[in-house]
């Protein structure tokens, strides 16, 4: 029986040894955040606007037990300061991650893969100093909840099903779904948000996704009064040969259950193309850019629909540093001879 | 006692599973009539830190598991086994280069996160194909991004660029 034991230590040995070579448990740290200096003039070059705002501030956490079981969680403060409703500190990802090969779950607080920026908002991964107001507005960018996701790979498609946290059917409005966010914060689980996705990578450089999400989102946590949810988008993404290419559309729809919706469908796209000339000019990664964009938080309401023209420049001199600046124009469908002309600058970094 | 030998051995395979499937990959691609063998390669201090340097990214450790592909008395290829970090795992991945350098095969080992796990699909890997220590890696240039994958493709393509940069400092001393 001594033998054994023995035998038994020595194989311990070995087996701490052999996975010491590869994977080592412990924690990861990480984070993003991004400075905004955005001013706007009306069609008389009057300022409307000029706002210095450290906008987002991010720490990311994690530990990693075993290869197949890890932690993940994010915090965020936004506009540097929370007090009395000024700014916000968030609780944005906290989950319990289990992965294999295959097929992965989590359980906590997550976000629903919906739309390019839902995931991957890291300020280096777009063009612009503020986020697409398509993300904003349409898909309500970032969108996280409590919830549990099932996730899996078959051949060049990643496949998703989140069930997350009803939305708060009182917050939709004529200016769309963000005030809806149920943030995680005392929510209700009647109906569900159901939101399923699929992406597709099988051609280099390219990302083509889509998702489909329902809820029958309660009015004050109510059921028997509610909003139903459709949520529709596509989205893909080019990056190869120098070009940048990013393409965005949803579209969501309102109907309400022994309740009067404020709207019937919110639609939107953008559109950027870019071109790296940091070759041409021996820096690592220089990008003009240009986007257009209509952003219809409510398609029957003129005062709710806006078209967007931007240009932008964004160099990154190492690869988790951005230098942003744009400049581009907002018009408001019922007011086409008053747009409003936008200037922003920023610095956003990621590690 | 019966039930700590089980969880043990069990451990035991699941380690080794590494190595076999880097055995297996290698016995895959080459004919039957090469040898294939394991060594470890014990690396210089300063030859680490010049890599280092150069490549912007850390050793995982200050050895590396490689494989000669010889035929009759003459080596034909080495594969090298390397782990870098990802956003918060490490991935395992194996660079094959032939005798002056150049890449021959890539292939992730092991990827364990749950995004970015496309750096493993064979069409990505293939630009790497002939890279060696003079190639650019640059991504979105030399080498396609893949969205959702950036700190994925970053490690990998900087991880292969690490393994050529090594590759002609300790050519002399392989076996």
């Amino acid at each position: 029986m001594k033998l054994l034991h023995l035998f038994s230590i020595l194989f311990l040995i070995m087996v701490l040894n052999a996975q010491d070579d590869f994977f080592n448990p412990g924690y990861s740290i990480g984070g993003y955040g991004e400075l905004h200096w955005n001013r706007e003039l009306d069609k008389d070059g009057e300022t409307t606007k000029n706002l210095m705002d450290f906008h987002r501030f991010i720490i990311y956490y994690g530990y990693n037990w075993t290869e197949e079981w890890s932690f993940k969680s994010e915090v965020e403060l936004e506009h540097n300061f929370v007090q009395d409703g000024d700014g916000e500190l968030e609780l944005e990802q906290a989950y319990v991650n289990y992965h294999t090969d295959k097929w992965g779950f989590q359980g906590g607080v997550i976000l629903p893969t919906v739309g390019l920026l839902n995931e991957y908002h890291e300020p280096p991964l777009f063009f612009s100093v503020e986020r697409p107001d398509y993300s904003k507005y349409i898909i309500p960018t970032t969108w996280f909840g409590n919830g549990f996701a099932l996730y899996g790979k078959v051949a060049d498609f990643n496949l998703r099903l989140a069930i997350l946290e009803d939305l708060e059917g009182e917050g939709i409005s004529a200016s769309g779904i963000r005030g809806a966010r149920g943030k995680g914060y005392k929510t209700t689980g009647y109906s569900l948000v159901k939101n399923l996705s699929a992406v597709y990578t099988g051609i280099n450089g390219l990302r083509l996704g889509g998702s489909l999400t329902l809820n029958d989102a309660p009015i004050n946590d109510e059921p028997d009064t509610s909003i139903s949810v459709q949520m529709f988008e596509v989205n893909a993404k080019y990056n190869a040969n120098n070009i940048y290419a990013v393409f965005e559309y949803g579209q969501n729809s309102f109907e309400g259950n022994n309740f009067t919706s404020p709207l019937k469908t919110s639609s939107g796209y953008y559109l950027d193309l870019g071109y790296n000339i940091g070759s041409m000019v021996n820096c690592n990664k220089l990008i003009p850019w240009f986007r257009v964009s209509n952003v219809s938080t409510d398609v029957d309401t003129d005062s709710k629909i806006a078209d967007y023209m931007r240009l932008g420049l964004t160099w990154w001199p190492i690869d988790n540093v951005a230098f942003k600046i744009d400049y581009g124009t907002k018009t408001i469908k019922s007011d086409t001879d008053n747009p409003t002309t936008q200037i922003n600058l920023g610095i956003g970094y990621n590690f | 006692m019966k039930v700590s030998i089980l969880i043990i051995l069990t451990s035991f395979l699941v380690a080794g599973d590494i190595k076999i499937t880097c055995e297996e990959h290698l016995f895959n691609l080459y004919p039957k009539n090469r040898d294939i063998r394991m060594h470890i390669f014990q690396l210089d201090k300063q030859i680490k830190n010049k890599v280092e340097n150069i490549v912007k990214q850390r050793f995982y450790k200050d050895k590396l598991y490689y494989w000669t592909i010889t035929e009759g008395d003459s080596t034909k290829a080495y594969a090298f086994l390397d782990n870098v970090i990802g956003k918060s795992m490490p991935i395992t991945f194996m660079v094959i280069l032939n005798i002056d350098g150049e890449i021959e095969n890539v292939n992730v080992i092991k990827y364990r996160e749950a995004y970015g796990s496309e750096v493993g699909s064979k069409s990505w890997l293939q630009q790497f194909i002939n890279f060696n220590n003079n190639s650019d890696y640059n991504i979105g240039k030399d080498i396609d991004g893949i969205s959702g994958a950036t700190i994925s493709v970053k490690s990998i393509s900087k991880g292969m660029k690490k393994i050529t940069t090594l590759y002609p400092l300790i050519q002399s001393q392989l076996k």
